[in-house]
């Protein structure tokens, strides 16, 4: 069976404008796949690449060698978006439009038939608890309640692959909590999740599996269980010592 | 020596306050001089500024159609026909340079179609009165140029059948202008043709003839077109009121700076001869 | 066409809920209220200086709209970084250029409607007649021409990075055209060769924007500009928007996102 997200042998490098300074490789030669109703987590710290290769996938940036492919098509190609659905770190979305609007907007992008748009925005602002102020512009919300409205731009396509960049980043517990409860949820329902993370507690708490990057090459990948037996630590130390990192005595 | 202090700061406020109203005066006296918020704003650049606005005036009288600087330097810079309508005799055709249906491009063709191509004078009834707020704000912008004064006047006399506001206009103008005999001469016009006011026109008239000796007469080459329209207006004012004598005179200054001597020496035989003819007694 | 829309309909709806418009509409309806309540001459009916006054507020806003709306849409969305979930989703960068374009010219677009009415509104109160279809003309004429202004600074916002210097070039270089555009070919003759070559050549490659700007014939009450005429207006106005777009598009997809 074809794996949801398939990441071969992927180089992404970044040449510097300024005369004289080298070109940046930003990932070397990562190759993963990541399963139809997995729960991938993406671990690394910062500038380990993490970012870059969510750039590809979502097409921002043009592999410089390797290919990587999602549902089996070529990322560069739009249509392989078509079925996915996308969180990013911070909320980036039109202040001035109402959560409502926001929703319709990329309903329509989706080309979802008007009919049926109503029903679904209704339905994923239910889920993510946004319904009492779904009148209201985005410029009024509060940090944890824009990120739930971008989790539900993220699902309003009801994708089959999710990929969420650092999803509860700034959020406080409870919304943390509100955002992992929508992720397992998501989970039984059989989607694929792929998300990168900086709680190495809550990856442990929701990920089948996870991958650990360090400047820009894969340093373990497997599933959570088998890393900690692999190692006989904990989750956080298997990463520090991946990424290198001694604490002092 | 306590009061020292309380001196010191008596004389430093009485300095102040002196200095503050010198001040005062004195930008009162220049603000009266500028005339104009205008002037503060603009500076000097108004006068050029005045210049385009009286040309809009003129592009108004041919309802758009109008020649640019790069169409005919010459054409840009001859009288607008605005001022040569206001002038006797000027029934001449006038062309503004460059023919419009002459197109030295695709582009210059195509475009004649989205802007005034054809020449067309205001010519309605009142339509004469769209020029005017052009006029008005050259005035504003350079109550010195003259012409604008004289040329305004002539069309709210003329084709407007504004007397009233054509003489405030001129009045105003003449506060601007105080020893002008243009603006004199256009006052002395009005109250002879449009308000029939001989004793009024004739003071007006002898004023700017006075006034054109003053200021020409001594020059190399004298405004003696000017010189010849306030005689010549002066002239037929007297023989209108009957005072032929007096017409006669003007006449033979007009003779004296004629370019074309014939054609008054022509009038004033006539006059002569009227002069000889015996007096009819009143019916 | 269904994406399109939708981002159009965004930046529609941006316009909407920015102030910038309010502020111009206002602006001109005060400028022009004070124009029409100076006294000349004690004349209530001259009206052509007021057409004039009002005609230009109009222009001058709508390029003002046009030019600052286009020019900061894609810096904006880079630097608040919403094209990141948008691109993310199946909208080609083309798309995404077209959808911005058909916005920003839809929403100057409904600006001058709202402008024209207020003209002919303007225009009615002292001369007691409305010469709509030549209004409907100008109006046309006008959003034809800001389709090819509004195409520009599309281009230019991908060029220039900084929204302010790509709108200050966009407005220089259009009040230019409109200004000197009809001309360049006169100025060419004067100068000596290669010059005269150069401008000639500039002369017919650039967009003749001039061509669109009708004030005078509405001013002077001047007959309908013949309906084929129009049409090849607005064809040659389209081939301009169409190159400059076609040239943003190509820009833009080079460029890497992050």
């Amino acid at each position: 069976m074809e794996a949801t997200v398939a990441i071969e042998n992927l180089r992404v490098e970044y040449r510097s404008r300024e005369l004289g300074l080298a070109t940046k490789v930003a990932v070397r030669g990562l190759s993963l796949a990541v399963g139809q109703g997995e729960v991938f987590g993406f671990l690394g710290p910062n500038g380990a690449g993490k970012t870059s290769t969510m750039n590809v996938l979502l097409g921002f940036v043009p592999p410089s060698a390797g290919s990587a492919r999602i549902f089996g098509v070529d990322v560069r190609e739009p249509i392989a978006r078509q079925r996915i659905g996308y969180l990013p770190e911070q909320t980036y979305y039109y202040k001035f439009l109402t959560a409502e609007e926001l929703l319709h907007f990329y309903a329509g992008i989706f080309q979802i038939p008007p009919a049926e748009r109503g029903a679904r925005v209704d339905q994923v602002l239910k889920l993510v608890e946004l319904e009492h102020a779904r009148k209201r512009q985005l410029k009024t919300y509060s940090k944890g309640m824009q990120q739930r409205a971008g989790l539900a731009q993220a699902l309003i396509n009801n994708p089959d692959l999710l990929i969420l960049d650092e999803p509860t980043s700034g959020l406080d517990p409870i919304g943390r909590m509100k955002v992992r409860e929508i992720i397992q949820r998501l989970k039984n329902e059989g989607k694929t999740v792929f998300f990168s993370s900086h709680e190495l507690g809550e990856v442990e708490t929701v990920c089948d599996r996870v991958a650990i990057l360090h400047q820009g090459e894969l340093k373990a990948e497997g599933r959570v269980a088998d890393l900690v037996a692999q190692h006989a630590a904990s989750l956080e130390q298997v990463f520090l010592k991946l990424v290198g990192y001694h604490p002092h005595p | 020596m306590s009061s020292h202090p309380l001196l010191v700061s008596a004389l430093a406020l009485a300095v102040a306050l002196a200095a503050g109203g010198r001040l005062l005066v004195d930008q009162q006296a220049q603000r009266q001089e500028t005339g104009s918020v205008l002037k503060l704003l603009l500076g000097e650049s108004r006068r050029a500024f005045a210049m385009h606005v009286f040309l809009k005036a003129d592009a108004y009288f041919h309802q758009g159609f109008y020649p640019s600087v790069f169409d005919s330097p010459a054409a840009a810079e001859a009288k607008t026909h605005l001022v040569e309508a206001t002038e006797e005799n000027h029934h001449h055709e006038h062309n503004h340079g460059h023919a419009h249906n002459q197109h030295r491009d695709w582009i210059e063709a195509f475009g004649c179609h989205f802007q005034p191509s054809e020449h067309r004078h205001l010519e309605g009834l009142g339509q004469a009165r769209e020029i005017l707020p052009w006029l008005r704000l050259a005035a504003e912008l350079d109550p010195q140029r003259v012409e604008t004064y004289t040329v305004t006047a002539y069309w709210l006399r003329e084709q407007l059948n504004q007397v009233k506001e054509a003489e405030a206009f001129l009045r105003e103008g003449l506060r601007a202008n105080p020893d002008s005999y243009e603006i004199l001469f256009e006052l002395g016009r009005l109250y002879a043709e449009n308000d029939r006011d001989v004793p009024r026109a004739r003071i007006v008239l002898e004023l700017a003839v006075e006034k054109w000796l003053r200021q020409e007469a001594s020059k190399v080459s004298p405004d003696h077109v000017s010189y010849r329209q306030i005689l010549g207006q002066l002239a037929a004012l007297e023989e209108r009121a009957g005072n032929l004598e007096r017409a006669l005179a003007h006449y033979f200054r007009v003779y004296q700076v004629s370019p074309n001597p014939a054609t008054v020496q022509k009038r004033i035989e006539e006059l002569r001869a009227k002069l000889a003819a015996p007096q009819k007694p009143p019916p | 066409m269904n994406t399109v829309c939708s981002l159009a309909k965004v930046v529609v709806l941006e316009m909407v809920r920015r102030k910038d418009f309010y502020v111009l509409f206002i602006l001109t309806v005060l400028l022009t209220g004070t124009a029409g309540s100076v006294n000349l001459f004690n004349d209530r009916s001259i009206v052509r200086y007021l057409k004039e006054i009002c005609l230009l507020l109009i222009w001058l806003s709508s390029l003002v709209m046009a030019i600052t709306c286009t020019a900061r849409q894609i810096p904006m969305e880079r630097e608040q970084r919403t094209i990141f979930p948008l691109l993310a989703k199946p909208v080609t960068r083309g798309q995404f250029l077209l959808g911005k374009f058909l916005g920003c010219w839809l929403a100057v677009g409904m600006a001058l409607a709202v402008f024209y009415f207020f003209f002919g509104l303007v225009s009615a109160s002292r001369e007691q007649q409305w010469p709509v279809l030549n209004y409907v003309q100008a109006a046309w004429l006008h959003w034809v021409m800001l389709g090819v202004v509004v195409a520009f600074t599309l281009l230019g916002s991908i060029v220039f990075a900084a929204p302010s210097s790509n709108g200050t070039i966009c407005f220089v270089v259009s009040v230019g055209i409109l200004l000197l555009g009809r001309h360049l070919n006169k100025v060419a003759l004067g100068l000596p060769q290669p010059w005269q070559s150069l401008l000639y050549g500039s002369y017919f490659v650039i967009p003749h924007l001039e061509l669109f700007d009708v004030r005078d014939l509405i001013i002077h009450n001047w007959e309908l500009i013949p309906w084929g005429m129009v049409g090849l207006a607005t064809l040659y106005a389209a081939a301009y928007a169409a190159v400059f777009l076609l040239a943003a598009i190509w820009v833009f997809r080079r460029r890497p996102l992050n």
